[in-house]
């Protein structure tokens, strides 16, 4: 049961699975146990090469998407998009899973759905003009230079300076955590612009390439093996107040923006992970009652996940406000990833921990072991909890 | 094709009857649980005949006004805000859906129009009597008429139903029966003391009491299992009204409430407490939105009885959650007789049970979705 459909959203992406087709693209055979690749993992664990490669391969898809009109559908034409409801670009996105495609990572989402809405809000009209396409289309491929090893939840307190030089703006200081920044050709970087201005009050957001002098880019090998993640050395790099984003000490409002479209973003983080556990569990049989009742207990966080995601969809689409459950996305789907942790372990345990060498078993410690980084990426649990109490349910600040 | 989004009309009902409940922070419900609870006459009156509230999902050729099942569930949810002590869900839910099932357009067309006007009220026996006392209801046939025998208990307004829908064993499978409860002979009712005052049940025995068959012979299982699904659903909206309300009076008081100096709803404790009950409630409204959405197409089938036992395994722990975290934000003042706290508490925990408790729904879905062998429960 339960798939909430849409009906001209349904024929819109009937289309699209025609075109699919057309190309020679080949559906994915769904839950199939035992064959063909097998991956739950949370964070991309690849060495740069294979990353590079990644990107590459997407970066082509993508470009033939745009091209043909599927790519940004729900952006105006003059984007290159259709102008259509968010609904469709979910839908559309949602049914790329079923086919044989390119994995989207991460810097996928962070350049066309973070970035490039960002600069259309705050941008001049030549940044609009200069990046909105390129980022849409991933001929500019972008990451956030927001964290820096002083500034994680407390983003206001960056330190990276930025000086006015005459045109340009020089920037020093080390930003951490931009995920995939070795694929990037930009960074969308806060930084202060005026120590003596209040906290919030003093930022500054620059659109910095990546390969002007002054900038190392460093990857950190993070609790999972790999190294998706990197650190960011900018030493007097100079940068043209042309990439400024938005006014000078517009900093913090140009962040949130990017921020609440990552918190709105991330609400389907997770899912169809728990198809695969289901599959594995039907597959094996599941003795234990008390384990089956966890099992179901799991789908049915998945499912009301899914529909809490349908629902901003489909109320954002019929014109409404989205309802609260919109900003809660990132929260409940890190709660579902931990929770699909906790069962999966249960229904494997030994198989879990040891290599047996067995088709889908030992390959969910990826999902184990990168659970709870994003119970901290992108603003960790509980500063969503804080965001929620405050601008949610407007309770008083501390 | 579900439809998650509240429509202008549902929305206009909500608001509606909202301003007739009294406005967004009542509640209805007589803080007096050892009353046994009857419900306030003249404003039912006022609700059944003006609003036409009863006649909701039921069809016009019935003497309903044909909405949808998710309307009703809409106007639900304002009942489940203030805890609405009325005999809607027995009789305009329970009742009318096994009814509805049944397919029998005789007795549909004899009783409907009485429903759906409110003028008579009914509700389903279906659970037995536990323990020593249990006599499961049989049905023997007198002359043209039936005669049944035996006993019901945790019937929902039992003793203030006119007449009450039984499934009782016959020679062809179990078969419902429509006993009229004002003036049948052989029926005795007797009121059970009740966790949630605003919810009476009473005690059944049938001792060769007259029935009229509704429905084909055989087929009062799937009718009444139909009804107690549809009933779960319907509570799901309510419940997921109930707990917006707690979630609204816990933060409201927590903007009040000083300690430390500070409004308590400064401190993260509270913060991230109510931001964990936001989660609840909102998906919960997803979930029982979506349960109506499915529960208003005639194509539901099968899925109808997944479906109830879905959103009522989670609008049930979401709703109890929430009202006992209510409890626990408003502190020792939550804890009293006079504070309505507990009311809803009450009412989550009595909901929790009603239709099928949470474990017994998942057992259901672990069926359904093929993780386990065994047949599925009956109701």
């Amino acid at each position: 049961m339960i798939i909430v459909r849409i009906d001209n959203v349904q024929s819109f992406v009937l289309e699209f699975e025609g075109w699919l087709e057309g190309l020679g693209v080949r559906r994915r055979r769904p839950d199939q146990v035992g064959a063909g690749d097998f991956s739950v993992a949370v964070f991309d664990d690849q060495t740069p090469e294979e990353e590079r490669a990644a990107v590459d391969r997407g970066r082509d898809w993508e470009r033939t998407k745009y091209d043909a009109g599927w790519g940004a559908v729900d952006w105006p034409e003059r984007f290159g998009g259709r102008g259509l409801p968010p609904a469709f670009s979910a839908a559309l996105r949602a049914a790329e899973q079923d086919w044989d495609l390119p994995r989207r990572n991460e810097l996928f989402a962070v350049t066309q759905h973070m970035v490039a809405p960002t600069v259309r809000e705050w941008g001049t009209d030549e940044q609009i003009e200069h990046f909105v396409r390129g980022l849409l289309r991933t001929d500019i491929m972008a990451c956030q230079l927001f964290s820096e090893p002083e500034a994680g939840s407390d983003l206001a307190a960056v330190r990276t300076r930025a000086v006015r030089d005459g045109r340009d703006w020089v920037l020093s200081g080390q930003k951490v955590w931009s995920s995939m920044a070795t694929c990037a050709q930009y960074g969308e970087a806060i930084c202060r612009s005026d120590p003596d201005a209040p906290k919030h009050a003093g930022l500054t957001a620059f659109m910095v390439p990546l390969d002007r002098r002054g900038v190392t880019i460093r990857p950190i090998r993070q609790m999972t093996g790999g190294a998706c993640f990197n650190e960011i050395f900018l030493d007097e790099v100079r940068v043209p107040d042309t990439l400024r984003i938005g006014p000078e000490g517009g900093g913090w409002q140009v962040a949130q923006t990017t921020l609440s479209a990552e918190r709105s973003d991330s609400g389907g983080l997770g899912t169809g992970t728990v198809d695969k556990l289901l599959a594995l569990a039907r597959h094996r049989g599941v003795s234990s009652p008390a384990l089956v009742d966890e099992i179901v207990q799991l789908w049915i966080h998945d499912r009301v996940l899914v529909l809490n995601n349908q629902r901003t969809v489909a109320e954002t689409q019929a014109g409404q406000t989205a309802g609260a459950q919109g900003s809660l996305g990132k929260l409940a789907a890190t709660t579902n990833m931990r929770r699909t942790s906790d069962v999966i372990t249960l229904l494997l345990a030994d198989e879990l921990i040891a290599d047996t060498g067995e088709w889908g078993t030992f390959a969910w410690t990826e999902q184990v072991l990168g659970a709870p980084g994003y119970r901290i990426a992108g603003g960790s649990d509980e500063i969503q909890r804080t965001i929620i109490a405050e601008r949610v349910l407007r309770m008083p600040r501390g | 094709m579900a439809d998650l989004v509240e429509s202008a009309e549902q929305a206009e009902l909500r608001a509606t009857l909202r301003r007739l409940f009294g406005g967004p922070s009542a509640c209805l419900a007589r803080p007096e649980p050892e009353s046994g609870g009857c419900y306030d006459a003249k404003f039912w009156g006022v609700l059944a005949e003006e609003i036409g509230l009863c006649g909701l999902a039921i069809p016009e050729r019935y003497g309903g006004s044909g909405y949808s099942r998710a309307d009703r569930a809409a106007a639900l949810h304002e009942m489940g805000r203030c805890l609405l002590p009325s005999p809607f869900l027995a009789s305009a839910v329970l009742a009318v859906e096994t009814l509805l099932a049944t397919g029998d357009e005789d007795v549909l067309t004899d009783v409907l129009p009485g429903l759906s006007a409110g003028t008579t009220l009914a509700t389903v026996a279906y659970r037995e009597t536990p323990g020593g006392d249990r006599r499961p209801v049989h049905a023997a046939r007198d002359g043209a008429g039936w005669l049944l025998t035996g006993s019901r208990s945790f019937v929902l307004d039992g003793c203030q139903a006119d007449f009450v829908l039984v499934p009782a064993e016959t020679e062809s499978g179990i078969s419902l029966f429509a006993v009229d409860a004002v003036s049948a002979p052989g029926l005795s009712r007797c009121p059970m003391r009740t966790l949630d005052p605003s919810r009476p049940q009473a005690r059944l025995d049938f001792s060769a009491t007259p029935g009229r068959l509704a429905g084909d012979p055989g087929a009062g299982a799937i009718a009444a299992r139909t009804g107690v699904a549809h009933a779960a659903i319907a509570l799901a909206a309510e419940q997921v009204g109930g707990a917006e309300r707690c979630l609204e009076a816990a933060v409201e008081y927590a903007g009040m409430r000083r300690q430390f100096g500070k409004p308590i709803g400064s401190f993260q404790a509270i913060k991230h407490k109510c931001a964990d009950l936001l989660i609840l409630v909102e998906s919960a409204r997803s979930a029982a939105r979506y349960a109506a959405s499915v529960s208003s197409s005639p194509a539901a089938g099968e899925d109808l009885f997944a479906t109830a036992a879905f959103a009522g395994a989670y609008c049930s722990t979401a709703y109890l959650t929430v009202a006992a975290e209510n409890i626990q934000i408003h502190g020792g003042i939550g804890f009293t007789w006079e504070h309505h706290a507990h009311l809803y508490f009450r009412r989550a925990k009595a909901s929790e049970v009603m239709f099928g408790t949470p474990l017994e729904h998942r057992a259901f879905l672990a069926r359904h979705l093929g993780l386990s062998a065994s047949p599925p429960p009956e109701p």
